[in-house]
């Protein structure tokens, strides 16, 4: 029997926010759809919605003509809807057997015997036996899966599954899928990315802000049609023109730059050399986790290493702290922008004061300048486009590309010669990732250089001169952007190695 | 000199006896924590079951009345704890800090009437065999139930936490309270009945001092036990068996401290009973050199509020 999922007129309002208004779907068996959308436009409510996270404040959900009342995420398991959230809801500390056991009935062998067979079956390996901290993203998401598994789940919703998986792990996620869905469960996947739902999905309906804009089918869209529906406007599309001839003026010479780590969930930095020459945008590729967390930390300053190391503009900077680089005219954008970048409980004004200059005058006597803070603050909001006028917000209610927009903003108005970004568009919608990367190219063109270490190959193909690829810490030679392809990237990245 | 085996034996019993309290309010203390409440409360939640335990004993003269109600007002005094931080989500720290002051306040108040007033001799077990083998018969018989209980209670703690059900409940909850609310456990009740525990056995800890340990009432009594239990908790990095090490080291202390001064060693008596916080920020020191060991065994939403969102 087909498995039918159908939602009506499912409407969910926020104070000054309608998260969803009517949207009605219907679902089977069979196929995969793809719940398509920016960041904020409503999808994530809706899963919640069908996950009994949260209560619509009208309208119904049948599960194969039967009404469903969903009031919490046990109510949803119960009728076997099975749900792997963005975030996962897992215990780190707990082993992955005691994650999966939790909210089982059976027995500790039979559950065991169990998982081990949906292990084989769809070709996972992973210890049961090790605290799930110590697991990859991929793998987390993993157990995620089977424990939806465990219960013979006949819908399964997928949240943002990719956002932190390597593009190994995409792979090996999407034929899984593709057999759950030839078993017949009914997979609903919640994405913001277009190429995925091309490659997966028969069916897309896409929302904007929290209204349904379309249903269809995959055979009848192309990435333009789907994107342009997305965000409610043309986009532009956006060409990078290469560097033609290589500058010599050489801007920052790493030398047999070191870190050995003592956190064995570190990867240790090994004999690291590279140049970057004015203009020039080096992209650094790697499936993440392989030092690039590291890499930045040293070069933004985070980590100190040997002087000699770092040459800048003719200095010798190894052992200078990210304050003091600042002041050569280095700028820096972490890939957390909330834990690394700013502050999320201060305010945008005070967030932007805090790469201070000895040169901005922020502070005086040991006094803030607010004035003079709050007038940069506007500065940076209106010329990078952030969309709020409420210097006094607090960042963290700030969307993710807007805090992007924010914090490459504040790195960018000091006008440095080198911006350091680590996964600048990590996570953010269409229109913010375009921004960033008209952003990233304006920069270059005014002759500043770009180290850009990057997990989204994509971009790094888009936006760089020059590409290395790190793998367990060490770093590839550098290549010509133009003479890359993402296959030579893909094998550089697993380890191997071509002509 | 002569080492008297027998006297050794006396020695590491009497220094048992003085670590009884401090394992029972730290082996309470962990399972409330494991499961992400830090209720700074244990002073305050001990000397109400010491003056509780000793008026129902002046009071009924029923021992095992006495020592049930101490438990029980552990219970009630943390029910206040558990509806202010779990139900009105107020501040972990400050409430607990306000139970210790007002535990102290009130224990004061009830017990006026019973300063002065001589305790009961609390029944042995195994008194019969108190001098049937040398150097272990003082250690191993001749103590009270609680005695018992007391050193049973890290090893049943441990089975708990490890290998039941409930006991991997508690630590999910304490983990990631967001994960366990999706997977439909009800986080905020586990959290009222592991305050709840830890309660009753902090009563029971202050019922041992005030009526088997130095069986009188004397205000203020705890000496400072709670905190020290409460190092204990942090010292064992969480984990029951080692609470029993650092209690045996810490209970030792106190009782070290007489011999040293019988013998004419003289250590300043503020530096031992500074000892306890020392060792711990010591031993907190080198744990945290290895952020992985503490990641792994540290709650992670220790001391944080958890709100359900709808």
């Amino acid at each position: 029997m087909k498995t039918n999922l159908t939602i009506s007129n499912i409407t969910k309002i926020y104070p000054g926010c309608i998260a969803n208004k009517n949207i009605s779907l219907e679902f089977e068996s069979g196929k995969i759809y793809a719940l398509l959308g920016e960041n904020g436009a409503g999808k994530s409510t809706l899963v919640k919605i069908l996950s009994g996270v949260i209560m619509p404040d009208e309208g119904q959900i049948f599960l194969n003509n039967k009404t469903l009342k969903l009031n919490s995420p046990v109510d949803a398991k119960k009728n076997n809807i099975g749900m792997v959230f963005q975030h996962f809801n897992l215990f780190e500390t707990l082993s992955v057997f005691e994650n999966l056991i939790i909210d089982s009935n059976e027995t500790r062998d039979n559950l065991r015997k169990k998982i081990i067979s949906i292990m084989e079956k769809y070709n996972f390996s992973i210890d049961l036996d090790i605290p799930v901290l110590n697991l990859s993203a991929g793998q987390k998401q993993k157990v995620e899966i089977i424990r939806c598994l465990i219960r013979g789940p006949e819908v399964l919703i997928m949240d943002e599954p990719t956002s932190v998986l390597t593009e190994q792990e995409t792979i090996e996620l999407f034929s899984s899928l593709k057999q759950f869905s030839e078993e017949g469960i009914l997979i609903i996947y919640i994405t913001h990315k277009l190429k995925e739902v091309m490659s997966l999905c028969d069916e897309v309906a896409v929302m904007r802000k929290g209204e349904l804009v379309s249903i269809s089918k995959i055979v009848d869209e192309k990435i333009e049609t789907l994107a342009n529906k997305m965000v409610g406007q043309n986009l532009k599309t956006i060409k990078k023109k290469k560097l033609s001839t290589t500058s010599s003026d050489q801007l920052i010479k790493i030398t047999n730059l070191n870190f050995k780590s003592e956190d064995p969930f570190e990867t240790n930095l090994e004999e690291i050399n590279f140049t970057v020459s004015r203009g020039e945008c080096l992209g650094i590729a790697g499936i993440s986790g392989n030092g690039q967390s590291e890499l930045f930390q040293v070069l933004s300053g985070e980590i100190i290493s040997d002087k000699k190391s770092i040459e800048f503009n003719k200095n010798f900077i190894g052992d200078q702290n990210p304050q003091q680089r600042r002041e050569y005219l280095m700028a820096f954008s972490p890939e957390d922008r909330l834990e690394q970048a700013a502050v999320p409980q201060m305010k945008i004004f005070e967030n932007v004061a805090l790469n201070n200059f000895k040169s901005s005058n922020f502070f005086k006597n040991g006094l803030i300048n607010e004035s003079k803070i709050k007038q940069h603050a506007k500065k940076i909001i209106s010329d990078f486009n952030v969309n709020t006028d409420n210097i006094e917000l607090k960042s963290q209610f700030l969307s993710g590309g807007n805090l992007q927009k924010l914090i490459i903003g504040r790195e960018l108005i000091t006008s440095p010669d080198l911006l350091i970004c680590f996964n600048p568009t990590w996570g953010l919608d269409v229109g913010a990732i375009n921004y960033i990367h008209e952003t990233l190219i304006k920069i270059n063109q005014q002759n500043k250089s770009i180290i850009l270490i990057s997990t989204d190959t994509d971009e790094l193909l888009k936006l760089s001169d020059k590409i290395s690829v790190i793998y367990k810490g060490k770093l590839s030679k550098k290549m010509n952007a133009d003479e890359v392809t993402s296959e030579k990237l893909g094998i550089l990245m697993g380890g191997g190695e071509f002509d | 000199m002569t080492i008297d085996i027998n006297f050794v034996g006396l020695i590491i019993a009497s220094i048992m006896a003085s670590s009884v309290p401090l394992i029972l309010a730290s082996c309470g203390e962990l399972i409330t924590e494991r499961s992400g409440v830090l209720n700074l409360g244990v002073e305050g939640m001990m000397i109400i079951g010491a003056i509780s335990g000793f008026a129902l004993m002046t009071v009924t003269g029923n021992l095992f009345i006495a020592v049930i109600g101490a438990m029980l007002a552990g219970v009630l005094i943390s029910t206040i704890f558990a509806f202010l931080t779990q139900t009105l989500i107020t501040n972990h720290v400050a409430t607990g800090l306000a139970l210790t002051i007002f535990g102290i306040g009130i224990s004061a108040m009830i017990g006026k009437n019973f300063v002065g007033i001589p305790g009961k001799e609390f029944p042995v077990l195994f008194g019969n065999l108190k001098d049937a083998i040398p150097f272990l018969s003082p250690i191993l018989f001749g103590h009270s139930v609680v005695f018992y209980f007391a050193f049973a209670l890290p090893f049943v703690t441990n089975y708990f936490l490890k290998k039941t059900k409930i006991g991997l409940i508690v630590r999910a909850v304490g983990d990631s309270p967001d994960s366990a609310s999706n997977q439909g456990i009800n986080v905020r009740l586990v959290r009222y009945l592991c305050i709840l525990y830890g309660g009753a056995m902090c009563g029971l800890a202050g019922a041992y001092l005030s009526m088997i340990y130095t069986p009188q009432w004397i205000e203020n009594m705890t000496g400072g036990r709670g905190w020290i239990a409460l190092a204990l908790v942090v010292f064992s990095t969480w984990n029951p068996i080692k609470i029993l090490i650092g209690a045996m080291i810490f209970g030792g202390l106190t009782i070290v401290q007489f011999h040293m001064q019988a013998i004419g060693v003289r250590i300043p008596v503020q530096f031992l009973t500074a000892l306890p916080y020392i060792v711990t920020i010591i031993v907190l020191v080198v744990i945290s050199r290895d952020s992985r060991k503490i990641r792994l065994s540290t709650p992670s939403s220790l001391g944080k509020s958890f709100y359900k969102d709808n």
